[in-house]
Formats: C-alpha cells, sequence, structure tokens
C-alpha cells in the first residue's frame, strides 16, 4: 500500500469512525430505558457492536497514519484530515438524515477544492 | 447551562475575585482550554512526525505488524500521541463551556499552524498551491460552521 492511499484510507476511517460511535451512543441511549444507572450505561456502551467498530476504526486509522506519514510531508498529509469534516457531513445525510443546509454544501465544495489542491501539490 | 455564552458581566474595580460570581471567574476559562488544544494538537502532530523521522533513519521492522510496532515504540512517537490526547481533552474542556459551531472554525488555526511547524523544524517546502490549498481548507471551514440564515 502506497503512502499516500494509506493518509486517504485513515481519513475515511476516520469519518466511518465517527459514524459509527454516532450510531453506537444513540443505539444505547434508546435502548436505556430501564434507568440502571452509571454501571448500566457502562454496560451498555461496551455491548454495542457499535461501538467497538469505532474502536477498530480508530486504531487501523491511526495506525496507517503513522505508517503513511513516515514517507510524506506533515504540511502534506495534515490538510487532508479536513476532507474528514466532508465526509462526516455526507455520512450524516445519509445515515442519520441530519439537515445540510446550503451554507454546509457550499463549504463541502469549497473544503474539497482545497483538499484537491493540496492533494495535487 | 454554557455559562460562556450569557452576556458576560463586567468586573467590577477592586472587587476580590473569590467573591465575583462564578460565570464571571469563568469568563476566559474556554479561552485557555482552546489554546491549550491547539498547541498540545499542532505540538503532538509535529512530534510524531519528528518520531516517524527517526524511525526512517533507523532499520525498518518486517511486515505490516512490524513495521506499525517499530513507528510506535518510538519515544517521541509514544510522547507526541500522548500530547495529542491531552489537546483532544482540552479541547473537550472547551466545547463543554462554548459551542461546538463557534470554535470549530477557530481549529483551523490548526491547519496554518502545522504547515508553519512544517516548514520550520521539518524543512518543507511549501509551494504556491499547497499554500492556497489550506487557505481554502480554512475559508471552508469557517463557511462550515456560519449559521444559515434561513433558519427552518
Amino acid at each position: 500500500m502506497n503512502a499516500k492511499l494509506m493518509i486517504w484510507t485513515s481519513v475515511v476511517l476516520s469519518a466511518l469512525a465517527q459514524v459509527c460511535l454516532k450510531h453506537g451512543l444513540t443505539q444505547v441511549q434508546k435502548r436505556r430505558n430501564s434507568g440502571s444507572g452509571l454501571s448500566g450505561v457502562v454496560v451498555g456502551v461496551i455491548s454495542q457492536s457499535f461501538v467497538w467498530l469505532w474502536g477498530l476504526c480508530f486504531v487501523l486509522a491511526t495506525a496507517l497514519w503513522l505508517l503513511g506519514l513516515q514517507r510524506l510531508d506533515l504540511s502534506y498529509a495534515y490538510p487532508l484530515v479536513s476532507f474528514g469534516y466532508v465526509l462526516v457531513s455526507i455520512l450524516s445525510a445519509v445515515f442519520f438524515h441530519e439537515r445540510v443546509d446550503a451554507n454546509r454544501w457550499a463549504a463541502i465544495a469549497v473544503l474539497s477544492v482545497g483538499v484537491m489542491l493540496i492533494a495535487g501539490s | 447551562m454554557n455559562m460562556a455564552t450569557d452576556p458576560q458581566p463586567a468586573l467590577p474595580i477592586g472587587m476580590p475575585a473569590s467573591s465575583v460570581p462564578a460565570p464571571a471567574r469563568w469568563i476566559r476559562q474556554w479561552q485557555i482550554a482552546f489554546a491549550a488544544s491547539t498547541i498540545f494538537v499542532v505540538c503532538g502532530h509535529s512530534l510524531i512526525k519528528a518520531g516517524l523521522n527517526a524511525a526512517a533513519a533507523g532499520a525498518s521492522g518486517t511486515g505490516l505488524a512490524g513495521r506499525i510496532a517499530h513507528v510506535l515504540f518510538q519515544p517521541l512517537v509514544i510522547e507526541g500521541l500522548l500530547i495529542y490526547f491531552f489537546g483532544t481533552i482540552c479541547w473537550m474542556m472547551a466545547v463543554a463551556q462554548k459551542e461546538i459551531s463557534f470554535l470549530y472554525p477557530l481549529t483551523s488555526v490548526n491547519y496554518v499552524l502545522v504547515v508553519g511547524t512544517s516548514v520550520v523544524f521539518f524543512h518543507e517546502v511549501i509551494s504556491a498551491r499547497r499554500a492556497l490549498g489550506v487557505v481554502v481548507i480554512v475559508l471552508g471551514m469557517v463557511l462550515m460552521n456560519r449559521k444559515s440564515r434561513i433558519d427552518p
């Protein structure tokens, strides 16, 4: 796997991690109707497969980031992290039906242009 | 309740700090939390990169797991990850006091600072295209969190 692909995969996995965490925690909240206190919440969180999926994505993203960054400029790799905002916005619209207003679509376009400029630099 | 968004009363002159109501004493707390998070995040990323450069100079591990282990056991990488983690804690403290839509655009400073440290410490060459990319990303971050004028 080449270094640039590692950084891109890391960015995508980080975005997926956020979506998994959000979904997992939402599930925990939905099922928390017995009111079993703090220990109940902790058990609820760690028994959620999406929370574990978040952990897995997070660990993989970090490992790929380190391996990729080893061979790339920091000033090249770091700005690409901002593409995560674009991905999270789109994924939240698709999976959670969150509203994306005109401002946000414009921001998604502007951020994408910035990321493309960096990617080709 | 979000203290930081409440109208902030001016500090009466000569008043002992202990008699000032809590919200007033906490005025600067989110600024400090945010500044600390920025410093830690930028330092963390720079230390990680410094550790990775050191690792690249040494003998590389074999296989994917070996390479990850080789990189993860670099002292600078461990320190960088820890400092980055502290930065995340500070960020959460800032978010607890101030709206995220206000704080997010401010984090675009991180992009400028990380690129700055790349130039100063790692002697990376920033092309005009890369510099323009960073500026456009900062604009995008500001736009991303701007309140829509037409609210639903």
